[in-house]
């Protein structure tokens, strides 16, 4: 008896326990997973999200002339995994914890978040290429600080490699394999974490 | 206010659901039994009550990607639902078809079939979001009876 009492003066104190929503506010946790959202600063369209989608909603489309991509997230596909931010490289993509979700039928092939994103040209030769985020190039180069991260970012692959051998070309003895390791390298070293 | 209106407006109910599982994991079901029956969340505030006869619900929830052995049974019950009744699709499964979109046994999305009103995406959508698509769907309903603007 005593403890039904007790019970009973706690529910009076503390009011009902349902949420007041949506009449009123609700919580939402800081980690929930809702809309997901890609960061057109940091994407390099290499696909990983698009592969590791598990229910398709990432397209990544290359335009027409060539001269970038577009990449589009269904909403009303994506099964709120994650895995595109788990395996993203650059942490491009995001869950935000926005879960408003409830929409008309008419708005249902709108839910997109799509960005167009244009290559910039390579700095030494010019050609087309999506330049890598000064974030990433940073953590990249940091144990070489020979490498200024910020002019290798904007190079193509191939004039990356004229950029290290010309750099390399005093250090490495062109004859000689076994004194390599005992000279100093300035290429990228591996990041460790 | 003609009488007509004022009659419809007296004998407008609450709107009671019916939950239609087109193939669904369960996960979404397990949701909306959450919105429910659990009174943080509580569903039946707004006087929507889960009722077990289609011909009593106004507003059908479906969940699942509407798979082939359920397609024809699904089709039934929802005809079996009187006019006007607006058809909430839970989950990415019945709206795009999700994880099993393009699956060997999927028919759906169950817009091919049935006109959908209103979506709530989510792999499951949070017991906060069918709340506001049962909302969203109580207000289109009072719209098709001409209660509402």
């Amino acid at each position: 008896m005593a403890g039904f009492l007790k019970v009973l003066l706690r529910n009076v104190l503390e009011g009902p326990s349902t949420d007041p929503f949506p009449l009123g506010k609700t919580f939402t946790p800081e980690r929930l997973r809702g809309r997901a959202r890609v960061d057109p600063e940091l994407c390099m369209g290499c696909g990983i999200c698009r592969n590791s989608c598990t229910a398709g909603a990432i397209n990544i489309t290359p335009l027409d002339d060539g001269s970038g991509y577009t990449i589009t997230i269904w909403q009303n596909s994506c099964c709120l995994c994650a895995s595109c931010r788990h395996y993203c490289p650059t942490g491009a993509m995001s869950i935000t914890n926005d879960w408003h979700s409830a929409h008309p039928e008419e708005e249902k092939f709108n839910r997109l978040e799509r960005h167009t994103i244009k290559y910039e040209p390579c700095a030494g030769c010019g050609t087309l290429i999506r330049p890598v985020p000064a974030s990433l190039a940073r953590r990249l180069y940091a144990a070489t600080p020979e490498i200024d991260p910020e002019k290798i970012r904007r190079l193509c692959p191939q004039c990356r490699r004229q950029e290290d051998a010309s750099r390399n070309a005093g250090v490495i003895s062109p004859t000689t394999t076994e004194t390599v390791a005992a000279r100093e390298l300035t290429s990228a070293a591996p990041t460790t974490y | 206010m003609s009488l007509d209106k004022t009659l419809k407006k007296l004998s407008v109910r609450s709107p009671w659901l019916f939950r239609i599982n087109a193939g669904s994991c369960n996960g979404c079901d397990v949701e909306l039994a959450t919105t429910a029956c659990i009174p943080r969340y509580d569903v039946e505030r707004f006087g929507c009550r889960y009722c077990g006869s289609p011909r009593h619900a106004d507003v059908v929830l479906i969940t699942g990607p509407l798979t082939t052995k359920v397609r024809d049974r699904v089709l039934r019950v929802w005809h079996e639902i009187p006019n006007p009744k607006i058809t909430v699709a839970v989950g990415i499964c019945p709206i795009s078809g999700g994880v099993f979109r393009e699956g060997y046994s999927i028919e759906g999305p169950i817009d091919r079939y049935l006109p959908v009103d209103v979506n709530v995406p989510g792999c499951p959508p949070r017991p906060q979001a069918i709340l506001e698509g049962v909302v969203l769907a109580r207000s289109i309903w009072l719209k098709k009876l001409g209660l509402e603007e």
